[in-house]
């Protein structure tokens, strides 16, 4: 995909190019000063008064038409913004699933909510030092 | 209706908003100054000139929803209206016609 989109930004802009040029090779010509009869279905004041030859104008559309799809279809794809489709996709997709860092990746977004240590036993703790201070007295 | 209680059942993810967000931008900025030299090689003025962003700008709002957002708006965009249809349309006129009135000067004058 992404090969058949540099190739249409690749024409668009070679297009593009050839059209502008055309066009400034046009508007060198004595005749490209006169102005274009007026229009006769629209108003005054949307009349586009083109002067130009119609190859050179639908050059100029069909290039930026091509290079619009190219730019469209090379940007990054959207990302989901529902939790459920994100995360779902998340655990579906591998390269989420692996451990980049501690806590990162991993495809769970709950992890740390779902793996958490439990509550320490302070008591035993204190009970198994005790103990400890005990031995090394004897000892 | 978009209330504190569905957002609760069904919570969307900002990183993605924001990601989302940051693409239709791009696009935005780039096709805009694209339009610009089209504008400017046509050698459009004033009314129609605008026309023509407008006219350009709803093609590419077409394209991402059909090609990037699989014609399902409202699954990639919090308020597929303003985000999609009507998003950064005016962040991109400056460039527009900054593109446009060079290569007018160019082919033109």
């Amino acid at each position: 995909m992404a090969l058949v989109a540099n190739a249409i930004n690749v024409l668009g802009i070679l297009f593009l190019s050839h059209a502008v040029y055309s066009a400034w090779e046009h508007s060198l010509l004595p005749s490209s000063s006169l102005p274009p009869s007026p229009s006769s279905i629209l108003p005054q004041a949307l009349d586009p008064k083109i002067n130009l030859p119609l190859d050179i104008v639908l050059e100029t559309l069909a290039s930026v038409f091509f290079l619009c799809l190219g730019v469209v279809l090379s940007s990054p794809s959207l990302k989901p913004i529902q939790w459920s489709a994100w995360a779902g996709r998340l655990e579906r997709c591998k390269e989420a699933r692996k451990y980049t860092e501690f806590g990162v990746g991993g495809g769970n977004p709950y992890e740390n909510l779902e793996e958490r240590p439990g509550f320490l036993d302070i008591r035993g703790a204190n009970r198994d030092f005790a103990e400890w201070i005990r031995h090394s007295k004897t000892t | 209706m978009i209330d504190e209680k569905e957002l609760a059942i069904h919570p969307i993810v900002p990183d993605s908003v924001q990601h989302n967000a940051r693409i239709v931008s791009n696009i935005r900025a780039l096709t805009a100054s694209l339009f610009g030299v089209a504008a400017g090689t046509l050698g459009l003025e004033s009314l129609p000139g605008f026309i023509f962003y407008f006219f350009g700008t709803a093609i590419v709002s077409f394209f991402i929803y059909s090609l990037k957002a699989d014609s399902k708006a409202e699954s990639y965009f919090f308020s597929p209206m303003g985000d999609l249809w009507a998003g950064d349309m005016f962040g991109g006129l400056m460039s527009f016609v900054l593109t446009w009135t060079l290569f007018y000067g160019l082919c033109k004058a």
